[in-house]
C-alpha cells in the first residue's frame, strides 16, 4: 500500500470522527434551544442579570451589576486574588459608574 | 494510473515521497505534531468555550430588566430607599418599577457563596409562567413568611436531600429558619444553581435591610424604543444612582469574555512564543544531513522546485493535521469533558460548581485564526529555508 493511501483512510477516518461531531453539535443545539425557552422565562420573572458560572467574587457571579473591577476592592490590600478574575474581562461600559 | 493527468501523478509521488520521508524521522515529527496539536487544543478549548458562554448569555439573557437603578454611595452600590420610586412617578412612559432585595450569603460551613433574591415575582414579565422552572413547588407568595425556593446545588451543598427545613444567620447572628417550597429545575441550572428565592420581608430580615429599603429597582417601559431616553431622564433625576439598560447589560457579555483576559492573553502569549522558538530554530538552517540529503536530490536530477513541493507537502501535512487533531480534541474537551481543564480556572475558588452543558461555538473566525497562527508560520518556516538551501550548487552540500 502506497504512504499516501495511508494518509488518506487517516483523513477518511478523522472526517468521519468530524462529521460525526457535527450531528453532535446539531442534536445538542436541538436540545439547548428548548432548554434556553424556560431559562428565558426565568430571567424575565425573576429579573436575572447573569449566568451563574463563577461564584466566587461579585464581580465574576453579576459582572452586569456589580461595582466594575477595582484595585483594594474587597479589603485593603487586595490587589486581585480570586482565580476567575485572572479570567473574566472587565465589563467595557464606559458610560457605568 | 493511466487516467490520472501527469502532473497530479507527479505530486502524488512528491506526497509520498514526503511521508517516507517524515516516517523516517517518526518521533521527531510525531513529537512536533503532538505539541503543534496541544497548543491548538489550548487556544481552540478556550475559543469554544468561551463562545459556547458567549452564545448562552446572548440567548437567555434577552429578558433582563429594561433598566436597573442601583444606589451609589462613595464609589459603591448601596440600598436605594423606596421612596426614590415616587421621584420616577413624573417620568412619563414607565410602565412598572420593582423594588428587589438581593445579596449574597456566605455559608461558612461549606464556604459556598449563595445569592439570595427577593422580589414580587407576580408582577414580573412572564411571572405568573414562573413556576415552570421549578421541578416541584412554587415561588414565595408575600402572605408565606419563611418560605424560599433553592437551587439544585444549594440543595446539595446544604445536604438537604428530603428535608425542606434550613437555617440561614442573620449579620447579628441569630438563626432564621426557612422552609423549602420549591426547588429549581435541572434545566435552568445555567442561571439559578446557587439562588435562594424568597419573599421581600424575609429577605429584608435575613439582611437586616429597612422596610424602607431595597437593594436595587427594575424599570419597565411601555415602549421599548424609549429605554435609552427614560434611562437618561432617571439619571438626571437621581444623580446618586448608576442606572443600567438592558442594552448594556447584554453588552456585558459579549465582552466579558475575551482575548484581553488575563487568562486569554497568557494563553495567547504562550502559543506565541512556542511558535517562535519553532520558527526561529527551523529558520535557523537544516540540519547537515537534511542539506546532504537535498544535495543528493539535486544530483539525482530533481529541481529546486520538486524539493520545495517536498518540504511543502511535509509541512502542510504537519501542521494541517495538527490543525485537525487540535480542534477536534477541544471540540470533545468541552462538549463531553465540560472543559475540564478550563473549568478550574474559570469557576476559580468557587465552591458551587455548576454543570457545564454547552454547545462548543466553532466560527470560521476563531477557526481561521487559529490557523493562521500555527499552520502558517510553520508553512514559512520550513519551506524558506529549503527554498536557501535548494538554492546552492549541490557539490558544495555533500562534500
Amino acid at each position: 500500500m502506497r504512504p499516501s493511501h495511508i494518509l488518506l483512510f487517516f483523513l477518511l477516518l478523522l472526517i468521519l470522527i468530524d462529521g460525526t461531531l457535527y450531528l453532535h453539535a446539531r442534536r445538542l443545539d436541538n436540545d439547548l434551544k428548548s432548554e434556553q425557552a424556560l431559562q428565558a422565562i426565568t430571567v424575565a420573572g425573576l429579573g436575572l442579570t447573569d449566568l451563574c458560572i463563577a461564584t466566587e467574587a461579585r464581580y465574576t457571579r453579576h459582572p452586569a451589576v456589580s461595582d466594575a473591577m477595582a484595585p483594594f476592592m474587597d479589603h485593603p490590600g487586595a490587589i486581585e486574588h480570586f482565580p476567575t478574575g485572572s479570567f473574566w474581562n472587565a465589563p467595557a461600559n464606559t458610560d457605568k459608574r | 494510473m493511466a487516467m490520472i493527468p501527469k502532473s497530479l501523478e507527479k505530486q502524488i509521488n512528491i506526497l509520498d515521497f514526503s511521508l517516507s520521508s517524515l516516517w523516517r524521522r517518526k518521533l521527531k515529527n510525531l513529537g512536533i505534531m503532538l505539541v503543534f496539536a496541544l497548543v491548538i487544543f489550548l487556544l481552540g478549548s478556550f475559543q469554544m468555550l468561551t463562545g459556547a458562554l458567549t452564545n448562552s448569555a446572548e440567548a437567555v439573557l434577552g429578558n433582563t430588566p429594561e433598566i436597573t437603578i442601583q444606589k451609589m454611595s462613595a464609589g459603591r452600590q448601596e440600598a436605594i430607599p423606596l421612596a426614590y420610586i415616587e421621584k420616577l412617578r413624573s417620568i412619563y412612559g414607565i410602565r412598572a418599577i420593582i423594588p428587589r432585595v438581593w445579596g449574597y450569603y456566605f455559608d461558612e460551613s461549606n464556604l459556598a457563596n449563595f445569592t439570595v433574591l427577593a422580589l414580587e415575582s407576580d408582577l414580573m414579565p412572564y411571572g405568573s409562567e414562573l413556576n415552570l422552572s421549578l421541578v416541584h413547588g412554587h415561588f414565595p407568595k408575600r402572605t408565606e413568611p419563611g418560605t424560599a425556593v433553592i437551587g439544585r446545588s444549594v440543595q446539595n451543598i446544604l445536604g438537604l436531600e428530603e428535608r425542606r427545613v434550613f437555617s440561614l444567620f442573620r449579620p447579628d447572628l441569630s438563626l432564621k429558619s426557612f422552609n423549602v417550597i420549591g426547588l429549581f429545575s435541572r434545566q435552568t441550572d445555567l442561571l439559578t444553581n446557587d439562588l435562594i428565592v424568597m419573599n421581600l420581608d424575609d429577605a429584608r430580615d435575613l439582611f437586616a435591610m429597612p422596610p424602607s429599603m431595597a437593594t436595587d429597582l427594575c424599570v419597565y417601559v411601555a415602549n421599548p424604543a424609549e429605554i435609552e431616553t427614560i434611562a437618561k431622564k432617571i439619571a438626571g433625576m437621581l444623580p446618586d444612582t448608576r442606572v443600567l439598560t438592558k442594552t448594556q447589560i447584554q453588552k456585558t457579555y459579549q465582552v466579558v469574555f475575551s482575548w484581553r483576559s488575563g487568562f486569554a492573553s497568557i494563553c495567547l502569549l504562550t502559543a506565541l512564543v512556542a511558535f517562535a522558538i519553532l520558527a526561529w530554530d527551523k529558520a535557523s538552517g537544516l540540519s547537515p544531513e537534511e542539506k546532504r540529503e537535498i544535495g543528493i536530490l539535486k544530483i539525482l536530477g530533481w529541481e529546486t522546485g520538486d524539493i520545495l513541493a517536498v518540504r511543502f507537502w511535509e509541512s502542510t501535512l504537519v501542521s494541517s493535521l495538527a490543525f485537525i487533531i487540535g480542534c477536534t480534541a477541544a471540540y470533545m474537551h468541552v462538549a463531553f469533558f465540560d472543559a475540564s481543564l478550563l473549568k478550574p480556572v474559570m469557576v476559580g475558588w468557587s465552591v458551587i460548581h455548576p454543570p457545564f452543558k454547552l454547545l462548543p461555538a466553532v466560527t470560521l473566525g476563531d477557526l481561521l485564526l487559529i490557523f493562521t497562527f500555527s499552520v502558517l508560520p510553520y508553512l514559512a518556516a520550513t519551506v524558506i529555508p529549503a527554498w536557501r538551501c535548494s538554492t546552492v550548487p549541490p557539490d558544495s552540500v555533500i562534500r
